[in-house]
């Protein structure tokens, strides 16, 4: 099969599961009953119940309400937030900043430590280096980011007062505009470094507990991946040849083995996005995941729906993205059938 | 000439059964059962050279005596024994304290009581959602390798869509709409793991299905039930107990967390719950009521993760020292 069919292939699939995931969306709503309860109260009489139920389109069959719903996604009315005292698309964007900011900074770190302490264990293997890797590895997996989270918290701010919570300090939030929602770059664009400074204070901590699972899930593969390159025959071509054994790591088997890294990316990007809820409640960081939490505790469908919908069409969209990249890059992948 | 066919078949099934068994002086009248036994003997050996896999071992071990000797290590509560319980005359006392080993949360629970008991909690959640799981996904996973065509193609497209969504955040959004209660984050997490089962399972079945042993019980006559317990299903299924034990481990890690956010009844004994409650108290310095219970979860997901890698490197040499 050729790359740009199998690119094709799978943008066609794309609607289609977005439509299923849409689907099983629209059913969870139902599962709890009729979304009618929220705009009851006990003084009304049946006639006026009977009113809100046409006003809203309840009476008619469930595929007629879905359609309905989805007519109203598509034209960017995502509901009521219950929580927020304000519709859906309202809020989402200012929310969606604080948690790509923080998944975003977490990220990167951990690409860059992973791929360093993959290639740095997988170099150095079965020695101790790489039994400290594999400790990292098998611990990132293991650790739950929301204990993490609050040991981390009790060392660096209940004892030595050195880290703060929340997203920015209220003074310095108020000297500058935040035209993008993210910290880091509104004080760039405002030429501030005190604020910079700020913002990667706050940032710290939780890109830290976020970062360090996903450090792991690269730095494990990495290290796999690097261990297969240097045992390829073109290195001991590459040795053979002369070159330094620091341009063999760097120029040849390093950069090989971070094609089948590239799989892992998506793996990564959904653990950071899952990850953010816990970590936004324990370090008071205003973004999705912590109103999506609040809105799971006090039942707001609204506001936890459109989330899932989000996540699950990025989460999609990020897969799709890797996977041709990867086709692109390995020509050994066999497409499809 | 049909007879001679089937001698033929099941010779050369012999054959085969012979060249997979570890020791060949033993070969004399084998059964297959014979087979497996000394397999999973050969396979508990490699498993117990691992280092690691023997520490996940002993962690396991204990974890599971400290859940079946709850109530001989710690005194059962009355009525329930899985609601914390609460003395509200020694409330936020520090570990060491006498009675209360480890230390009370701010409503007067004994955290030593929920680190216990909460063993107990943690290996029902992991049995029944593991347990269903495997059961769901390996009937689905089977139907779909088996039956092929349209029921195939249906079940795998509903599995690409269940894929879809981030596994914690789905069982979230389900939990959530079950209303908070620690059996429907039961519920919320087996409706969500299932397809991972039915995933591996009708891939291994595809492959499985093609082997000659397969090719041979069909021409002896066997019944697709026999064929499909006796021949296809054995071989299909080391892949499934691979996954099956991260599982063990992971599950609870997804349970505490949705404990954690809040999905749990207030004031079970819970690791996840008293993470939760003992977080109100870091600012003030009692850092105990958290730091327990959450690392037993660490322990418990890191031990299962240790024995699940082992097991995959001690059931495929070709992963060792990767």
């Amino acid at each position: 099969m050729q790359l740009r069919d199998y690119i094709l292939r799978r943008l066609m699939v794309l609607p289609f599961l977005i439509i299923g995931v849409s689907i099983v969306v629209f059913t969870l709503t139902r599962v709890g009953g009729s979304p009618i309860g929220i705009y009851l109260s006990h003084e009304m009489t049946p006639d006026e119940v009977l009113e809100i139920e046409q006003r809203f389109g309840l009476d008619k069959p469930v595929w007629v309400q879905y359609l309905q719903w989805a007519k109203g996604v598509l034209s960017g009315d995502f509901g009521w937030s219950g929580i927020s005292a304000a519709p859906v698309a309202d809020v989402f964007p200012l929310k969606l900043a604080a948690t790509m900011e923080l998944a975003a900074a977490s990220g990167l770190v951990a690409l860059f430590l992973g791929i360093f302490l993959g290639t740095f264990a997988g170099a150095r293997r079965n020695r101790a280096p790489d039994h400290i890797t594999r400790i990292v590895a098998v611990s990132g997996a293991s650790l739950p980011q929301f204990w993490f989270g609050i040991l981390l918290l009790i060392v660096f701010w209940a004892n030595l007062g050195i880290a703060p919570i929340g997203r920015s300090d209220a003074t310095v939030f108020a000297s500058i505009n935040h035209p993008t929602g993210l910290y880091t770059l509104d004080a760039i664009l405002a030429g501030s470094l005190r604020a910079f400074w700020d913002a990667i204070w706050h940032l710290m901590l939780p890109a830290i507990t976020l970062g360090y699972g996903a450090t792991a899930i690269i730095a494990r593969m990495m290290r796999s991946a690097l261990v297969e390159e240097l045992q390829q025959d073109y290195i001991d071509a590459a040795r053979a040849k002369g070159l330094a054994e620091k341009l063999v790591l760097k120029k040849h088997a390093r950069r090989n083995a971070l094609v089948p890294t590239i799989t892992v990316i998506g793996l990564t990007f959904g653990f950071l996005l899952q990850g953010t809820i816990t970590v936004e409640i324990i370090y008071r960081w205003p973004g999705l995941g912590r109103w999506m939490a609040a809105s799971v505790v006090r039942g707001d469908q609204g506001t936890l729906m459109t989330y899932v919908l989000f996540t699950s069409v990025l989460f999609l969209i990020v897969n799709l993205i890797v996977d041709v990249v990867y086709a692109n890059l390995d020509r050994r992948v066999t497409l499809g059938k | 000439m049909w007879f001679m066919q089937t001698w033929i078949e099941e010779l050369l099934l012999e054959n085969k059964m012979n060249e997979r068994a570890f020791d060949n002086s033993h070969y004399n009248g084998d059964t297959a059962f014979r087979v497996r036994i000394r397999r999973f003997g050969a396979l508990v050996g490699r498993l117990c050279a691992n280092p690691t896999t023997v520490i996940g071992l002993i962690i396991i071990g204990l974890m599971m005596a400290m859940a079946i000797f709850a109530p001989w290590i710690t005194e059962a509560n009355v009525p329930d024994p899985y609601q914390m319980p609460r003395d509200w005359g020694a409330v936020r006392k520090p570990p060491g304290t006498p009675g209360f080993l480890l230390g009370t949360t701010n409503e007067g629970g004994d955290v030593f009581y929920g680190v216990v008991w909460g063993s107990r909690t943690s290996l029902q959640l992991s049995l029944y959602v593991v347990g269903s799981t495997m059961i769901i996904g390996t009937i689905i996973g089977s139907l779909a390798g088996l039956l092929g065509g349209w029921v195939d193609e249906f079940l795998m497209r509903l599995v690409d869509v269940f894929l879809s969504i981030p596994e914690l955040i789905f069982a979230l959004a389900i939990a959530a709409v079950l209303g908070p209660s620690f059996t429907n984050i039961i519920i919320a997490l087996s409706m969500v793991i299932w397809v991972k089962y039915a995933r591996i399972m009708r891939a291994q079945v595809l492959q499985v299905k093609q082997n000659e042993y397969v090719e041979a019980a069909k021409v002896i006559g066997d019944t697709k039930l026999n064929i499909y317990l006796k021949d296809i299903l054995p071989n299909a299924v080391t892949p499934v107990t691979v996954q099956a034990t991260l599982d063990m481990g992971n599950v609870v890690l997804i349970g505490a967390t949705l404990s954690f956010i809040g999905l749990s009844e207030a004031g079970i004994a819970e690791w996840g719950v008293l993470v939760s409650e003992g977080q109100a108290g870091i600012a003030s310095g009692r850092w105990w009521a958290s730091t327990f219970p959450g690392m037993m979860i660490f322990l418990w997901a890191l031990a299962f993760n240790l024995v699940g890698d082992g097991l995959r490197d001690a059931l495929d040499p070709r992963t060792e020292g990767r």
